[in-house]
């Protein structure tokens, strides 16, 4: 019985990654496309995301039990994890030697500081995902039976993600009222998560914050197609308005983010229970 | 405005008595007739130019946008003869607004106040205080995109669209103003950084100041007058006005030309706004044995005091694709020099941007050079790599420049404006302090092969100066005419001062305040 929750969490928390996976391999093939792939370094977040897609993905849909996690997967969540964090250095670097410095200008058009994270936070859940399925307690020196430590990471996520959020929304003037959904919601959920991962105890705003937050990440998908349409041209003009309009392929990230989530919750509820 | 073959209702008021007939629809009299209308009077706006729709009307195309100038005959001479055209005349709906450069600064405080407080100039019978809140109306009327933090000046409340990605000329001014350990900033500028109503965000494609047809720019055309003509106001266009009427010391109305044929506008009040040279002719013109020198010019002030702006530039090469063309002129600036009065052997301020030159524009300015022939083609071969720095520098009041009216007369059959200008000593420093130091800021930057083009001016203001003495001004600080209750002038004509930065927010703001008056004085039964 045990068991299945365990692997159920796993599934949840795989489906996660995969969703966080696929919005950086979209987002960063869009973004690195329009920065002309300058530099040979921005095909490595298209190839680490397709992997972790292809592992995790297979992970949450496939019921059955794996047994220990093979080193192609721990590899390929590595490298997630190691192109997420030497991304996340390039891009700290690109900002800092823009005219300006660290000046909000160059955080809103600059390389985005804080989309890289996402890929590490991809990684470390699928490998935390796979590492729950195939029975381990921890990963590394993580506990991850009791669902506390994967509540307070997928927390710290929501927190980041929400951030970015926050900014590029300002950076529009959230000139339509719909842009502040993202910067309540989710830190909303966020802070619920990390009560939660304190507490060890799971409330229902958790819960209902969580689902609420997944529901908007897709929801938030189809308000960006509706910001491509208002650029000059709208869809017709898709192959210029994809990359000038709000990033399409951003807002699951957040459902990808609240679905781990919801499955660090399972393992909680059911420690909690004994 | 907004979309293909759209078309909006307007009232027609026919030739009947209004409130108010305003004279030109620029950012003072477009921006006076939306606050009037919104304040409840019947308006009628009119103006010389044509009611255009960016998104069906323009081309990307320089030749064919000039339509959007004044290009009708004047004569200039004096010792500085001043380029009229491209960047100081509008003859459009709408006014300059729909070809300026959107740079929407206000200005340095100080400057209200320049002769008890700099020592020069004169003083606006205004308080800074007041007119920061006009400027914060405008700001707000026209969505500026804008920095978060503006390093000049007293703190101002946050614009409502956040500042554009800097283009490549912009980068170059940010290190070169690095470099010299100045601060620079992201400019202010009236266009959108994000979807506004049915208005796109900028597509960044650089063809502003030939009319942007996308309506990202937020000109007077596509955001005070719709509305103006919301709240009632009607846009008469193509009506040339030739002579506003009075009797017994009151304006009655305008005769304009339209159709082919003289027509009469009766109003209660005549809002003349036909900017600093179309003012003092049409003032100047509408003399009568009641006013034998011309209206509301008992002080003799009326054409007099007629400033520009320097508008010289540093240009040079460099090793990068600059492509300078690309996205809004002026993205970045630095306001250093107007509010840094140290280490100058000179009166006023000035600021300088990284402009964008069009191709044709820029072979323009490179066959002054004195290129010609292979010369010039081998030159615009390197146009993607040019780069360069302009200033907007400010230029004292001389009552010997001036706005008269010639013995000639154009197809109307109304005396040609003569404009007599020539610099000072004062300017002559400016300029020389001015390109020294861009110059400085370029080289720190390596860009090479550096020339000078110190030809050119931008914008025009004065000629119906206001002030707080009827001997020594045209109209007060509502911009009402001292000697005629009911006739008004609302643009630029009536800065004393020119200040170091663009005009066009300051003439909005005037004209925010000056709607605000009327409607006060008319509340009060003073009109």
């Amino acid at each position: 019985m045990s068991g299945d929750i365990t692997h159920r969490a796993a599934q949840w928390i795989a489906g996660g990654a995969t969703l966080v996976a696929g919005s950086v391999l979209s987002d960063s093939a869009i973004e690195h496309y329009r920065g002309s792939f300058a530099n040979k370094a921005m095909f490595l977040p298209l190839g680490a995301s397709a992997l972790s897609i292809v592992h995790d993905g297979n992970l949450a849909a496939r019921g059955a039990r794996t047994g220990a996690v093979g080193s192609w997967t721990s590899g390929t969540h590595a490298a997630s994890v190691g192109v997420g964090a030497a991304g996340l250095g390039f891009h700290v670097y690109n900002i800092a030697k823009q005219p300006g410095g660290f000046s909000l200008g160059n955080f809103f058009y600059q390389a985005p500081i804080g989309a890289p994270a996402a890929l590490v936070f991809a990684g470390a859940l699928g490998a935390a995902a796979h590492a729950l399925s195939s029975g381990a307690s921890a990963l590394g020196p993580v506990p991850l039976q009791s669902g506390r430590a994967l509540a307070g990471f997928t927390a710290l996520g929501l927190a980041g993600t929400a951030g970015e959020a926050a900014l590029l929304h300002f950076r529009g003037a959230y000139h339509n009222p719909a842009m502040w959904l993202p910067v309540t919601i989710p830190p909303m959920a966020a802070l619920a998560l990390a009560r939660t991962a304190l507490t060890g105890r799971v409330h229902w705003v958790t819960t209902a914050s969580l689902a609420a937050t997944a529901a908007l990440g897709l929801l938030g998908t189809a308000f960006h197609a509706y910001g491509v349409s208002r650029n000059m041209g709208g869809w017709k003009n898709w192959r210029q308005n994809l990359l000038a309009g709000p990033p399409v392929a951003a807002p699951p990230a957040f459902a990808g983010v609240a679905i781990a989530g919801l499955g660090a919750l399972l393992l909680i509820r059911r420690f909690s229970r004994g | 405005m907004f979309t293909h073959d759209g078309w909006v209702p307007m009232r027609d008021y026919g030739e009947d008595a209004v409130d108010f007939v305003i004279v030109g629809t620029g950012a003072g009299g477009g921006t006076l007739a939306c606050k009037l209308a919104e304040a409840g009077f019947s308006v009628i706006a009119m103006d010389a130019g044509a009611y255009w729709r960016p998104l069906e009307d323009f081309a990307s195309d320089e030749q064919e946008q000039t339509k959007l100038y004044w290009t009708d005959d004047r004569i200039v001479d004096g010792d500085d003869p001043i380029h009229l055209g491209a960047n100081n005349s509008g003859k459009a709906v709408g006014g300059s607004t729909v070809h300026y450069m959107m740079v929407s600064l206000r200005f340095r405080p100080e400057w209200f106040n320049s002769r008890t407080k700099l020592g020069y100039g004169a003083d606006w019978p205004l308080e800074w205080r007041e007119m920061w809140r006009y400027y914060r109306e405008a700001e707000e009327a026209l969505c500026i995109s804008g920095p978060v933090r503006y390093p000049w000046g007293p703190q101002r409340p946050r614009y409502p669209y956040r500042a554009h990605p800097l283009n490549a000329p912009a980068r170059y001014l940010a290190r070169g103003a690095e470099k010299l350990g100045i601060a620079w900033s992201e400019t202010p500028i009236a266009t959108l950084s994000a979807p506004r109503g049915k208005a796109h965000p900028c597509v960044y494609r650089g063809f502003c100041a030939s009319g942007c047809t996308t309506n990202a720019k937020q000109s007077v055309l596509n955001t005070w007058l719709p509305r103006a003509l919301a709240a009632g106001a009607e846009i008469r266009d193509l009506a040339m006005a030739g002579r506003v009427e009075t009797k017994n010391g009151r304006a009655t109305g305008v005769h304009y030309f339209r159709n082919g044929q003289w027509r009469f506008q009766c109003a209660r009040n005549v809002v003349v706004a036909g900017y600093a040279i179309e003012t003092p002719r049409l003032l100047l013109n509408s003399s009568s044995s009641e006013f034998p020198d011309g209206l509301a010019n008992s002080s003799g002030m009326v054409g007099k005091n007629l400033m520009v702006h320097l508008n010289q530039s540093v240009f040079g090469y460099s090793g990068d694709e600059i492509r300078s063309y690309k996205a809004p002129p002026s993205l970045a600036l630095t306001e250093h020099w107007n509010y840094e009065d140290r280490g100058k052997d000179y009166h006023g301020g000035w600021c300088y941007m990284a402009p964008g030159p069009l191709p044709a524009d820029w072979a323009r300015t490179v066959s002054a050079k004195g290129k010609w022939g292979a010369g010039l083609l081998e030159e615009m071969s390197r146009y993607n790599h040019a780069v360069g720095l302009k200033m907007v520098g400010e230029v004292l009041p001389y009552e010997r420049n001036r706005v008269s009216l010639s013995e000639q007369t154009d197809r109307y059959g109304l005396p040609i404006a003569r404009v007599t200008f020539g610099f000072g000593d004062n300017e002559r420093a400016m300029r020389t302090h001015a390109l020294d130091f861009m110059d400085r800021a370029l080289d720190a930057v390596g860009v090479t092969e550096r020339w000078r083009n110190e030809e050119e001016t931008a914008h025009l203001m004065g000629t119906a100066r206001m002030g707080e003495d009827p001997a020594t001004s045209v109209v007060n600080a509502d911009c009402r005419s001292w000697d005629i209750p009911n006739l008004w002038v609302c643009d630029g004509s009536v800065f004393p001062t020119s200040g170091g930065v663009n005009p066009s927010l300051t003439i909005q703001a005037l004209a925010c305040r000056t709607g605000d008056r009327i409607a006060e004085l008319a509340a009060r039964g003073e009109l």
